[in-house]
């Protein structure tokens, strides 16, 4: 055997799932597409018969760091390459922890303010941030990735479309409140407990449902699950787990019927990597498992709620550091699994994305992939090209075959979050995670430019996005003039009502609200959820 | 903690051993960022070879110089999550508390910031590096080793 063949012998997914030479007939069972069309249940070829004819994916990039100003800038740049729709990345520091700028914990570290999204202490901030963006024109995702900041983060961008004299009931966009990024992909120090979490959750879908109907109030998101190495087909297990988790709890209020709720959880997101073949097949496999869920668990027949719309972001793990450049050919390929796979949202991530936050050329980069895609390749034009390909199709069979066995070790355990909070979910990660890294060394698995084909460095010099370096200091300053310009009283008053209503177990959403527009910081809205809910015990095990 | 499969807390004063032979190894966050696959992969691997791994978490400079010395660390990993200013820093105060031992690092660590932590005497293994080439350096620079 040659090297380049020996290297290529390695003959399953990256999930496992053993993979012949050739497909044929004998491979697929006659049911797999069994003549059904795109836009027909239950929707694995499809939630649209139309496809992208009548409605493009939406370009979605994250996007966001340093001053509220400059997380402005960006988003306008980006919108003028033709971004169709926005996200405010948030600094994680202060947001994923609920801290104003002055704790202890940021003062310690404060050069790392702004690095990973605008400094967003209060709606004042987040109004800079805004500036110039039409709050109605533009769909938006206006942050709240992790669970415990997604109340301040909606109603910061609520109360500045307020204050702008815009009916938040006709504005449309996205939560995020992510399970797989707090719980599993990204620990903070400090976090409310997981089972907290989900009640706050489902106050926001039920005060989306009655105050921002056209708002996907959150979006159960796979991508920091398999990030953190949860394979493809655990991917779809935990997510739907976590979906059952989302929609058991909301139904116990008696206040939302169940198409209903089905409808504002049926935006998910997964991550695309790089074995191209397999994740388009776990997009197609996502969709059925949605409608089959709620068919047989919940009786929806809404074809609204049944037919699952699904946001990808390319895995940044895929990318690698080493000749960043190299990272666009992945991209691409990343992306165009997730077309071929019927996606209604995407976001690339940027070359650089092993280095730094993208720069403005990365996200350039990412933009034109997505647009080169849509208009180049005559692609969008017809819906599942793949659809009845042998191999894809018996993937697609053992994909799901083990998604719900996944799902069913879940549930035997109690749901998705008994395994969040007995580190469960974080051991198959882990397991992974160090079977993907050994199998670099082995040579089962090749990274160009990294374990095989190595060069002498960066032709192109990708040297790392800087950001901007005057952060901390203006945050601290915003802050001092937004305690000295506030009506204190207003402040303390609103912050007690959280209080209260977090004690009383009530939909925290309207007390939120209510905080954020008396113009309470983040910090202080921090100490009360801190005070009420405590500190999540983290199990993840070696 | 009685057994070598241990829980992590990525929380400060929650310090976590694995392993238990060989040289004591500390690894430490330098930034708020929670992404733990990095120190999870690093950490297995160091105890793996042998070493002893103690794992403190999201943590200030002063706290890892002070779990340094009563620990009695021969070696320490930064996982750099943040800005290179931080890690600078970090690396300052473990020199001026005493601490006059080896620092390695990794994470999402930009070239210029692997010249700056050069500078300073502390190797830089940014995505990519193989964990036989960490693991080979974490022996280089300990004197007993991992086995």
């Amino acid at each position: 055997m040659s090297k380049e063949s020996e290297l290529l012998s390695e003959a399953a997914t990256v999930s496992g799932i053993p993979v012949k030479t050739a497909y044929g007939p004998a491979d697929v069972s006659s049911s797999s597409v069994g003549g059904r069309l795109p836009g027909e249940a239950p929707y694995l070829r499809g939630a649209f018969s139309e496809g992208y004819r009548s409605k493009p994916w939406r370009i979605f990039q994250l996007s966001g760091f340093g001053n509220p100003e400059d997380e402005g800038e960006r988003i306008r740049y980006l919108l003028k390459k033709g971004e169709t729709g926005f996200i405010m990345e948030h600094d994680r520091m202060t947001a994923d922890h609920l801290y104003d700028v002055d704790h202890p914990e940021v003062l310690a570290r404060s050069e790392d303010v702004g690095l990973s999204g605008a400094v967003q202490l209060s709606a004042r901030d987040t109004a800079f941030v805004l500036e110039g963006i039409d709050q109605s024109s533009y769909y938006a995702h206006p942050g709240g990735a992790v669970v415990q900041h997604a109340p301040f983060a909606l109603a910061a961008y609520w109360t500045v479309a307020k204050r702008r004299g815009i009916d938040i009931s006709t504005l449309t966009g996205t939560g995020q409140s992510d399970y797989f990024l707090t719980y599993l992909g990204c620990i903070t120090k400090q976090q409310i407990p997981a089972r907290d979490g989900l009640k706050i959750n489902c106050d926001i879908v039920d005060f989306c449902h009655r105050h921002v109907p056209k708002w996907v109030p959150i979006s159960i998101a796979g991508y920091n699950g398999a990030d953190s190495g949860l394979n493809a087909y655990q991917e779809l297990g935990s997510v739907f787990a976590c979906a059952i988790e989302h929609i058991d709890e909301t139904l116990r209020r008696e206040t939302i019927p169940v198409e209903e709720i089905a409808r504002s959880l049926g935006g998910v997101n997964f991550r695309v990597g790089m074995d191209f073949m397999e994740d388009i097949a776990k997009l197609r496999v996502a969709r059925k498992m949605w409608h089959d869920l709620l068919v047989s668990r919940y009786g929806v027949t809404d074809p609204r709620a049944l037919r699952l719309r699904i946001h990808v972001v390319t895995a940044g793990s895929s990318m690698t550091y080493q000749e960043p450049m190299n990272n666009i050919v992945r991209g691409t390929l990343m992306a165009l699994a997730s077309i071929l796979g019927g996606v209604q949202s995407l976001g690339v991530s940027g070359y650089d994305e092993a280095l730094s936050i993208p720069s403005e050329e990365a996200h350039h980069m990412s933009v034109r992939i997505q647009q080169i895609l849509m208009h180049e390749t005559n692609l969008s034009k017809v819906v599942d090209p793949l659809g009845g390909s042998y191999y894809l199709e018996s993937l697609c069979e053992s994909l799901e075959e083990r998604a719900l066995g996944f799902l069913a070790e879940i549930e035997a355990q109690g749901g998705f979050i008994s395994t969040l909070d007995s580190g469960w979910l974080h051991a198959h990660a882990r397991e992974n995670q160090f079977e993907l890294e050994h199998a670099l060394i082995t040579g089962k698995r090749s990274l160009v430019g990294v374990n095989i084909h190595q060069g002498d460095g960066d032709p192109f010099g990708v040297d790392g996005f800087q950001g901007a370096n005057d952060v901390f200091d203006r945050a601290v300053a915003r802050l001092a003039e937004l305690r000295r310009t506030r009506d204190g009283r207003g402040v303390v008053a609103a912050l007690k009502t959280l209080r209260d209503t977090c004690h009383r177990g009530d939909n925290i959403m309207p007390a939120m609200l209510e905080a954020v527009d008396a113009d309470a910081s983040l910090g202080e809205i921090g100490s009360v959820m801190r005070e009420v809910y405590g500190d999540w015990k983290v199990p993840i095990s070696f | 903690m009685e057994s070598s499969d241990q829980f992590l807390s990525p929380k400060s004063g929650e310090t976590v051993r694995i392993g238990g032979f060989g040289s004591r190894v500390l690894i430490a966050k330098t930034s708020l960022d929670g992404h733990w696959r990095g120190v999870s992969v690093v950490a297995r691997a160091l105890r793996d070879a042998g070493f002893e791994v103690i794992l403190l978490g999201m943590v200030t400079g002063e706290e890892i110089a002070r779990a340094a010395v009563d620990e009695d660390a021969e070696l320490i990993g930064l996982n750099v999550g943040g800005r290179i200013e931080v890690a600078e820093r970090i690396v300052g105060t473990l020199r001026s508390e005493g601490y006059e031992g080896p620092v390695f690092a990794g994470g999402t660590i930009p070239p210029y910031a692997i010249r700056r932590l050069k500078d300073l005497g502390v190797e830089s293994y940014p995505p990519g590096s193989s964990l036989r080439l960490i693991v080979d350096a974490a022996r280089r620079l300990t004197s007993k080793g991992g086995d």
